[in-house]
């Protein structure tokens, strides 16, 4: 659909004497590289704003020298990339780049990938006609994974941009630098442009935006991989390897549901170890934008597995005499499969709390919708919608890709955003002038989808039902407000030197009572806003927007009412012009929950995947039977772009598989990749060989990885929703299971550059209030955890993380993401 | 005085023990003048310069694997060297190596004994030294057709063309000076020239054909056909190792002093005292010479083809000897 | 310009000056003559005289050829490419190696290879390099790329060891500290011998 769309859009436009067709509104720069054309550019980050700190991608639009990061494309408009004067202004900026900067190629790590290296020799500089005295610029450790080398830096603001338009963190800024002036004969004696750059250059420097020196931001490590020097890089990276000697491994990021494309790099461990070891993780930044999970989780195989004989045969007899296989959403689509096949062959029952209640939820869903899938996803919401809403989860946490659509949206489609948590967030709020938090009460997600219904559904689609209770909520109410009324006064005034008395008018302020009518919503004020100031905004945000995407997420599945909320959200999406994405849990939750047919209870002897259980098959390397780890094996993933895409095997390994098992028990394929094709078409999948999927993306951006589930569309009735009930809200002390940003499972936990530990995250008033460790006391057990403030939580509801499997936090909270707790001091 | 049976033992001995050894030295010899002459150095680690290398070679000769191929004749492959050997030392035993000597009474046992310069002075010595010799052959012939290679058996085949032309040049050339002394006994020549000018002043051609003979003979360059190894590998001694290519080198040393003996006695005034010098020097210098001089040619000349070896022999050197000795006759008979 | 010598394809004889050896004897006479004349003609006795001047020459005049190889070495060329070395800093003793692998990249037989890290002073430290002289064809590629003048190649040329690892790890190549005085400069590849003015000699074409 949107590419029909995008085929009727596209406009003729000549660059260089050539004919190129483009889309309409595309900046030049992005035109030109969709059509494989060159234009140098070092500060342009494709789905970013603009920053205009390098003029490098200056070229002649109709006769006029323009900037191509910046300026549009419209019907005929001939480009010419390069002039006599475009390439003496391109040459002198190069040279000013290279002006002062440490000639150490030789140590640097951005060396062979260093866009100044390329730039400056793709622009032939050769020589230096510039200079100016250095200032001392020292190097900083910014967080415990940046490392900013002042020195290094080109103040290109890249850094800057990716973590504002895109990470919303905003943790980075330009400072003052207090480097000597240019010499004002530079003015006149060279190109214009490069010496607006050089000005601004040489009085800058990044530095976190919180005046600290420390970024205090979610550590996603983009700021690294867009940098286009050896500024900022990994505090782990730092001198370790050279770009060129690492090999480059396509895969998956395993940990969150984003399933964002990654490159594992790879090189032997030592000189004495040849066996291979990730290095880092690097991404195509201008299309994908990673969180800290995906970049820094990296080192979480299952190290110096073998083929443990004895431990193979006690696994397959302990397979014979199980009734449960208990698992989570870190494996394959072909380790589902399996798994769904040993059910169906051998009666064994399958429970994985974290996906079951997804699966549930998403049945729900796709039996009132009538379609099998939600219907939009990240990527979608970023180019296209300008109207955000996120109900049902912990944004920040939860699902990183669609907290950078949420932010994005704010700042590149001059967008608004509505973002309903019971937890309150400083964070969100800054992404845009037009976001509004709703910080309502556990247990009225309800009442937010309601009113959802209320703001954005056409009312003439709405069933009867629906709309007299929405407006039973509503009422006019008798407000007397005080008004300011400007009231004319005589005065008599004594003129000091005349004695004259005179009479002045004068007009003075007076305040007034006055009776109004206003209309009063009660579904906002029962999520916590004052009804009458919200008219206003929301009127406000309203202005000039098109495109709606509404974001649900894990709240829902672990809600009481799961299922009326599954029918409101199907209600929402047909009675309104609002796209909806159902955020899956964890890694592969989508994929194991069309796959796998999950039961609700485990029952007897349980054989855990990555889980407790009776016998342990693990990639942890803690299990009873050693299994790979997502980098040690090939297969697919489905992430939240309903895409399945492929992911490849980073590192050796030398144990079992589950399909060496599967193979004893009830006969398999040779290898995991061979159940690729087999994955159930009536799920939407598609009898493809796994070698011939591809993973990445193209010069334009097109996302070009694995395969789109097909999504199943069959017509159905308005579904038919349940009121809700005001009771149902939690009062008192509440704990939400909820994992620290860059935490997901056991495997980001296991890797050595996530810091973030297993402990109770609460405000930093809370926190102080209970000091350095507290028991969460539970119906049916508790916990002692040590106490953490996040600065960017608000209010009373503290969050207990999930990630540790052995901890058994999903039993805690049993069907439910909120919970009454008593939490003592310890 | 008489020659005692005791007195020709302790001289066989000491043929044996003393031919041996300076074989041994001899290849030593060689091989430090040859490097000199190519402006090298030579054997220097074994011993002071080098000069116990013949008990490190004579070490490894003895520990070396014995190996008899598989189709050789194992009997002949194995009496072979030891003809060349026996036939080299029984020829030297009719040639006198020193003066006569009485070993001094004051040792015991033997003091007293009469030890004569030659060991068998039969009359006929010159023939018999000359017969053994050509009985020498049966060695390498023996070896080359014995060995189952056909390096050995072309080896074997150049020993006899090469052995039989040239016995008949060395033979027709001391022939004259037989006429001229008068006697085969080496002995009687030894007084001959006490007497008379030495017989290479006498006889020049005959002494020049004799000795371009006994390179032959003796297998020496520049007609080392036999083993040449660029051409046959190592020609009779291929398929040789150890002890038993040790006899067929000890034997061709052997035969080397014996041709350096007969010429020193027959053509350079033997063992006679010679101006300051006592005769037993005089021959161990004369017969150094000889020896030098092969050493000398081997370093300097390159070697001939088996063609103009054979050209040399039965067109040039044999008419030549014939002439000297028609010529030499009719001087005496004038 | 005519196209004459173009049109001679003889190639091979304008240029060659053919010696004078004579006619080759045909008739047997004439062969006689040739034998008698090189016979009497005294050439041999020309080669014994060479040699046995020779000899005297090295037995008295010590003008001998032979070099007592392990106990005497001759000086190698500056341009010789032996066992690697790794040159410290004159000034401050410490090594010149910074780590930038290209040594590493350049490698055809892919033999170097090297373990960086970040020290404490904030700088590149190479923690481990080692060269696999199993490997190593001593092409000279890393000497040429290094920046630093840090890997040359050393005078060791003799490689014959029990263990291949004999020589190839850093501390090994690297110049010991006390003998820093006595490190040399790699003059490399276009070096010339030293006193190559005394080694000229003219073509010796009277042979």
């Amino acid at each position: 659909m949107s590419d029909a769309k995008a085929v009727e859009n596209l406009i003729t436009i000549t660059i260089d004497g050539k004919e190129y067709k483009t889309k309409e509104g595309e900046y030049i720069l992005n035109a030109a590289r969709a059509n494989d054309v060159f234009i140098p550019a070092i500060c342009y980050l494709t789905r970013c704003s603009p920053t205009l700190a390098c003029r490098l991608c200056l070229v002649e639009a109709d006769g006029k020298q323009v900037y191509a990061c910046n300026s549009k494309v419209k019907e005929g408009l001939e480009i010419v990339t390069q002039t006599p004067n475009i390439l003496e202004e391109r040459r002198a900026i190069m040279e000013v780049y290279d002006v002062n900067h440490p000639l150490q190629c030789g140590v640097c790590d951005k060396s062979g990938e260093c866009e100044l290296q390329n730039y400056t020799l793709e622009l032939g500089v050769d020589s230096q006609s510039y200079m100016i005295p250095d200032t001392k610029r020292e190097t900083a450790n910014w967080s415990s994974v940046l490392h900013y080398d002042a020195g290094l830096c080109i103040v290109c603001e890249r850094c800057t941009t990716v973590c504002k338009d895109m990470i919303g963190d905003s943790a980075l800024t330009t400072v003052k630098r207090g480097g000597a002036e240019l010499d004002k004969a530079y003015k006149d004696t060279m190109p214009k442009d490069a010496y607006a750059m050089w000005n601004k250059l040489q009085k800058s420097v990044i530095a976190p935006s919180n005046g600290t020196g420390y970024t205090n931001c979610s550590d996603c490590g983009e700021c690294i991989a867009v940098c286009p020097v050896g500024a900022l890089s990994s505090r782990d990276f730092v001198y370790k390897s050279n770009a060129w000697e690492l090999k480059r491994i396509p895969a998956v990021s395993a940990h969150s549901s984003d399933g964002f494309q990654i490159y594992y790099e790879v090189k032997p461990t030592s000189i004495e170890d040849r066996s291979e070891k990730i290095y880092r993780v690097t991404n195509e930044w201008n299309y994908v934008s990673l969180d800290g999970s995906a970049r820094f989780a990296y080192d979480f195989e299952n190290r110096d597995a073998i083929k443990d004989q004895k431990a193979f045969i006690q696994a397959i007899e302990a397979f014979k005499k199980a009734k449960t296989i208990r698992f989570n959403s870190v494996i394959t689509n072909e380790e589902a499969l399996m798994l769904q096949t040993l059910k169906e062959k051998m009666g064994l029952k399958l429970y994985n709390p974290e996906v079951r209640a997804f699966q549930k939820f998403l049945a729900h869903y796709a039996e009132a919708s009538g379609q099998s899938l939600y219907s939009t996803d990240a990527d979608a919401i970023m180019k296209k919608s300008d109207f955000v809403i996120s109900v049902g989860m912990a944004l920040r946490n939860d699902s990183p890709g669609l907290k950078y659509a949420f932010n994005n949206v704010q700042k590149m489609n001059k967008g608004a955003g509505l973002y309903f948590h019971p937890v309150g967030d400083t964070l969100i709020p800054s992404f845009g002038k037009s976001v509004e938090c709703f910080i309502h009460k556990a247990g009225m997600e309800e009442a937010a989808l309601y009113l959802i219904l209320d703001l954005f559904a056409d009312k003439e689609k709405l069933p009867e039902e629906v709309k007299i209770y929405i407006n039973s909520f509503k009422r006019i109410n008798k407000e007397t407000i005080k008004e300011k009324v400007m009231k004319e006064v005589v005065e008599t005034v004594i003129d000091e030197e005349t004695g004259e008395s005179k009479e002045v008018k004068k007009k003075v302020p007076e305040m007034v009572e006055k009776e109004i009518e206003v209309e009063q919503n009660g579904l906002v004020e029962l999520l916590g806003k004052e009804s009458s100031v919200f008219a206003d905004t929301f009127a406000k945000m309203m202005s000039k927007k098109e495109a709606f995407s509404l974001m649900v997420g894990e709240d829902f599945y672990y809600h009481p009412k799961a299922e009326n909320l599954a029918k409101l959200v199907a209600l929402i999406e047909k009675a309104s012009a609002v796209n909806v994405v159902i955020a899956p849990p964890k890694s592969n939750a989508l994929g194991v929950a069309l796959i796998c047919d999950l039961d609700d209870e485990a029952e007897g002897y349980t054989i855990g995947y990555n889980e407790n259980g009776d016998f342990k098959l693990s990639a942890l390397g803690e299990g009873d039977l050693d299994m790979p780890a997502m980098n040690q094996q090939e297969g697919t993933l489905t992430n939240m772009s309903k895409r399945v895409v492929p992911t490849n095997a980073a590192l050796a390994y030398g144990g079992y598989e589950l399909n060496d098992l599967v193979r004893e028990l009830i006969g398999a394929p040779k290898e995991t990749i061979d159940w690729t094709v087999k994955l159930p078409i009536s799920k939407g999948f598609k009898a493809v060989e796994f070698d011939t999927l591809s993973n990445g993306y193209t010069n334009d951006g097109v996302e070009n990885r694995g395969y789109l589930l097909d999504i199943l569309i069959k017509e159905t009735q308005m579904p038919k929703v349940e009121k809700f009930n005001e009771a149902d809200a939690l009062e008192g002390e509440i704990a939400y299971r909820c994992n620290p940003a860059r935490q997901f499972s056991d495997f980001t936990d296991k890797a050595h550059e996530i810091f973030e530990p297993f402990a109770l995250y609460a405000s930093r008033a809370k926190a102080e209030s209970l000091g350095e460790k507290a028991e969460v006391v539970f119906e049916n057990g508790s916990i002692v955890l040590d106490v953490i403030a996040d600065d960017k939580i608000l209010g009373d509801i503290v969050k207990v993380p999930d990630f540790k499997s052995a901890q058994n936090v999903y039993e805690l909270f049993g069907g439910s993401r909120y919970k009454n707790v008593t939490i003592r001091k310890v | 005085m008489e020659a005692t049976t005791l007195g020709i033992v302790i001289k066989a001995i000491i043929i044996l023990a003393i031919i041996s050894a300076v074989a041994g030295f001899g290849t030593y010899l060689e091989r430090k003048v040859l490097a000199f002459m190519q402006r090298r150095l030579g054997p220097m680690h074994v011993g002071p310069y080098g000069l116990m290398q013949i008990l490190a070679d004579g070490i490894k000769l003895f520990t070396k694997e014995d190996i008899i191929p598989q189709n050789a004749n194992r009997l002949i492959f194995a009496l072979a060297p030891a003809i060349t050997a026996a036939t080299a030392f029984i020829a030297l035993s009719a040639v006198p190596v020193f003066p006569d000597f009485t070993i001094p009474s004051w040792i015991p046992l033997l003091g007293g004994t009469f030890v004569p310069s030659v060991a068998a002075d039969i009359n006929i010595g010159i023939l018999f030294v000359l017969g053994m010799m050509a009985a020498g052959l049966y060695g390498p012939l023996l070896a080359g057709m014995a060995q189952a290679n056909k390096w050995g058996i072309i080896g074997a085949a150049r020993t006899a063309i090469q052995f039989l032309s040239y016995e008949v040049v060395t033979g027709l050339s001391i022939l004259a000076p037989i006429m001229i002394v008068g006697s085969l006994s080496l002995v009687d020549f030894n007084s001959y020239s006490s007497e008379h000018a030495w017989l290479m002043f006498t006889q020049p051609v005959a002494f020049v054909l004799f000795l371009i003979g006994g390179f032959a003979e003796t297998n020496r360059t520049p007609f080392d056909l036999l083993e040449h190894e660029a051409e046959v590998v190592s020609g009779y001694a291929t398929e040789y190792s150890g002890m038993r290519w040790g006899m067929f080198f000890i034997g061709e040393y052997a035969n080397m002093i014996t041709i350096s003996v007969l010429t020193a006695v027959v053509f350079m005034g033997g063992y006679n005292d010679m101006l300051f010098l006592p005769g037993w020097l005089a021959i161990i210098l004369k017969i150094a010479f000889v020896f030098f001089l092969m050493l000398w040619v081997r370093a300097s000349w390159p070697h001939v083809r088996p063609d103009q070896l054979m050209w040399l022999c039965w067109k040039v050197l044999m008419p030549i000897a014939v002439i000297n000795v028609v010529i030499t006759g009719i001087v005496i008979m004038v | 310009m005519g196209l004459e010598q173009f049109k001679n394809r003889n190639v091979g004889m304008q240029n060659y000056r053919m010696l004078d050896l004579g006619q080759t004897p045909t008739r047997s006479f004439d062969k006689f003559k040739q034998v008698v004349k090189r016979t009497f003609k005294g050439e041999l006795f020309v080669g014994l005289w060479v040699t046995l001047r020779e000899m005297v020459n090295s037995l008295f005049r010590g003008e001998l050829h032979t070099v007592k190889y392990p106990l005497e070495k001759l000086p190698i060329s500056p341009r010789y490419r032996a066992i690697h070395d790794m040159l410290r800093l004159l000034e401050s003793g410490h090594y010149r190696c910074i780590g930038c692998g290209l040594c590493e990249k350049i490698c055809i037989s892919n033999c170097i290879s090297m373990d960086t890290r970040y020290d404490e002073n904030q700088r590149k430290e190479v923690s481990e390099y080692t060269i696999n002289f199993g490997r190593c064809i001593f092409c000279g590629y890393c000497a040429e790329v290094c920046p630093e003048l840090a890997i040359v190649h050393g005078s060791r040329y003799e490689n014959a060891s029990e263990q291949r690892a004999s020589f190839s790890l850093f501390e090994d190549m690297l110049t010991p500290i006390d003998k820093l005085n006595l490190q040399q400069e790699y003059d490399g590849f276009g070096a010339v011998t030293p006193y190559a003015d005394d080694h000229i000699k003219k073509t010796p074409l009277a042979y």
